[in-house]
């Protein structure tokens, strides 16, 4: 008795023992991909072809990019930093939503021009509920409906009838853009300006300060950092994640 | 561009949470690739507290008095680092980030909130390697080589803890020093050369994912943007591939929302990445961090080949010529156009293979043999390790060396295990 649970002592610390020294086995991750090298270039290919994009003015652009990365760092990020320290949260949120139902008014143009009729009827129908029962979009009840808010702007809408990008531009104080896009946010704020929904023009007109909230908003909701890309080419690899993302965008 | 798409992508995994493995480890049982860029899934990862908790500063300091560089890039002659700490006394920890990576990069940022809600004050440099840390703390302006990197990185550390200590008034009891990757290679070659300055007198050193062998790893990543992505023919381009399958994904969806569970959702999705395309994917973010490498190494030694000359730069010139140069440029070549040259002039005997021996853990494993402080953590999937570094870490580091069986290249650092062992380490009072 006492003879087998010796052996079966000894038995379960060589175990352990064995237990202890053995490691995870080796598992090479390159075993289960092809790697032709000297064959194709395909990263090198793929990125050449990412850095083809018509930038006719380059140097001016590239003086405004630099231009409002200061303005980020010295001006713009520290109001937006002292804004998030002095407001709760949930006044923050409130902010956004206001801003973010007043453009859904471009949103619905928009959509009709591209002839997208359940698009349509989704931002009328945010548009109704944001601004009764969210008390003039102050809560974005229709999201938690179900209607989350779908962008589109001028810019999509030209992009949508086939007009093409155009030379890449970076607006000051805005960042990057094209001279489609840039058109198109003209006209989506002389469209804004035409609907002059809930009166929203002239009350910012009387109160300046809204259009400095409206910046600061316009900032706050946009998660973009200069210097985050990490890289010394950071203007030609922001020129092509722009230019794709708004591909992605006239797509949907 | 792959660049962005990786943090995005990084950043959740909620899925895939079930293990059909013997072993008691929870990751989950996935590729090494998708390990990697995907990280551990969010349920099974140890919580740390967000920003706005953290007591935090980015600090910038001069580093080297005599370093001038073109108006354009004048922002990077002072070394940007971050520190966060404690209003009492504490052990401080430097973390060295990896290859191409600076010190706001998001795997680094969760290691230091994790120490920091340990207790420890934090100091987390940008590697050796990467183009700020060239810029304003890189005497030759050629990284690479393990010595002369310990030497740069120490005067970095020495003058960083000292700005820091003037700022916020931190008190350090005693040091410790975390690296990922390289920067785990770094701080082995920083430990060495401190224990005979006896300036830190580092009680702990871990090592997160480290080469053996710094060319060795470097072939095995630079190997990894020649891969074969099936779907993908020689006329068509990679990133457009990923970007349709994005869009088609977008579509399915209805919007173009890129959030934080992005990745985890194309990956749930009929649009899931290939292994062969996430292999690409961190060939390609290597390729990038290479480019930035050649870039700015030349821009210090102003060879006129991978950037403009120095009278040349302004504002307004474009780097897109240059960068379309240096994208031919992998790490391989830079070691062999860059760094070899240099090297080579100091010692006219020596080979390519000597040098490599120069950087590598082997040349200084006197002192990673015998130190009980010092302590490694990785995987047996790990992509950057041959069978024979993976085993010569097992063997070197014995009971110090800390092995799981699945993660890849870090994809496991945040899962609570993981965590608690790396803490445990530093924090122990015997290793």
């Amino acid at each position: 008795m006492s003879r087998i649970s010796i052996a079966l002592t000894a038995a379960l610390i060589t175990g352990s023992l064995q237990a202890q020294e053995s490691i995870p086995e080796y598992q090479d991750p390159l075993e289960g991909i092809q790697i032709h090298e000297g064959k194709g270039y395909q990263f090198e290919r793929s990125s050449l072809r990412a850095l083809d994009v018509h930038d006719p003015i380059e140097g001016v652009n590239r003086r405004i990019y630099r231009f409002n990365a200061r303005f980020d760092q010295f001006v713009y990020l520290p109001v937006v930093n002292t804004y998030e320290w002095a407001t709760p949260r949930f006044v923050r949120t409130g902010v956004s939503n206001v801003f973010n139902n007043l453009a859904d008014i471009p949103n619905l143009g928009n959509s009709i021009l591209q002839g997208k009729v359940r698009k349509s009827m989704r931002t009328t129908a945010r548009l109704l509920f944001n601004t009764t029962l969210g008390v003039v979009g102050l809560f974005d009840v229709a999201e938690k409906m179900g209607l989350p808010q779908q962008s589109e702007d001028f810019g999509q809408t030209l992009g949508f009838y086939r007009v093409p990008p155009g030379p890449y531009l970076v607006i000051p104080f805005l960042g990057p853009s094209n001279l489609r896009d840039a058109t198109g946010q003209g006209v989506d704020w002389a469209m804004e300006d035409y609907v002059e929904f809930l009166n929203n023009r002239e009350i910012k007109n009387n109160n300046p300060s809204i259009w400095a909230l409206q910046a600061v908003d316009l900032r706050y909701k946009n998660p973009f950092r200069y210097g985050a890309l990490d890289s010394p080419f950071e203007y030609s690899q922001v020129r092509y994640l722009y230019t794709k993302f708004r591909e992605l965008q006239i797509e949907q | 561009m792959p660049r962005l798409i990786l943090p995005l992508l990084f950043s959740a995994l909620a899925f895939l949470a079930s293990a059909a493995h013997a072993d008691d480890f929870s990751y989950p049982d996935i590729n090494a690739f998708l390990s990697t860029i995907g990280g551990t899934p969010e349920p099974l990862q140890a919580v740390v507290p967000a920003e706005p908790n953290i007591q935090q500063e980015d600090l910038r300091v001069r580093v080297l008095p005599d370093r001038k560089l073109p108006p354009a890039f004048d922002f990077y002659t002072k070394m940007g680092f971050r520190v966060a700490w404690h209003d009492d006394p504490a052990p401080l920890v430097f973390l060295i980030a990896g290859s191409g990576s600076s010190y706001d990069s998001a795997r680094l940022d969760y290691l230091k909130a994790l120490f920091w809600q340990a207790g420890m004050h934090v100091i987390v440099m940008s590697s050796p390697t990467n183009y700020d840390f060239i810029a304003a703390a890189s005497t030759s302006g050629l990284p690479g080589l393990g010595r002369r990197d310990a030497r740069d990185l120490h005067t970095a550390m020495s003058v960083a803890l000292e700005h820091a200590r003037n700022k916020t008034g931190l008190e350090a009891t005693e040091f410790r020093m975390v690296g990922f990757s390289l920067g785990a290679m770094n701080a082995a070659f920083v430990s060495e050369l401190d224990e005979h300055l006896g300036q830190f007198d580092f009680t702990r050193v871990l090592m997160l994912n480290p080469p053996v062998n710094l060319y060795n790893s470097i072939r095995r990543l630079d190997a990894l943007s020649h891969t074969d992505v099936p779907g993908v023919d020689s006329t068509e381009s990679f990133y457009e591939h990923i970007f349709d399958k994005l869009s088609r994904y977008f579509a399915l969806r209805g919007d173009t929302d890129i959030e934080d569970t992005l990745f985890a959702g194309i990956q749930t999705s009929e649009e899931a990445l290939s292994d062969a395309e996430m292999a690409m994917l961190v060939g390609a973010v290597f390729r990038f961090a290479a480019a930035d490498l050649n870039f700015m190494a030349d821009l210090i030694n102003g060879q006129g080949r991978y950037a403009p000359t120095r009278q040349k730069v302004t504002v307004s010139t474009s780097l897109t010529p240059y960068l379309r140069r240096a994208l031919f440029c992998d790490f391989g070549c830079y070691v062999r156009n860059q760094l070899w040259p240099d090297w080579h002039s100091r010692n006219a005997e020596g080979t390519l293979e000597d040098m490599a021996y120069e950087t590598s853990l082997k040349s200084i494993g006197e002192h990673i043999e015998n130190n009980p402080h010092m302590a490694v953590l990785t995987n047996a999937d790990d992509f950057i390790l041959t069978r024979d570094d993976y085993h010569y870490l097992a063997e070197t580091f014995g009971e110090r060396a800390f092995l799981y069986p699945r993660g890849g290249h870090g994809g496991n650092l945040r899962h609570h295990d993981v965590t608690a062992r790396m803490l445990n380490f530093l924090e122990g009072t015997t290793p």
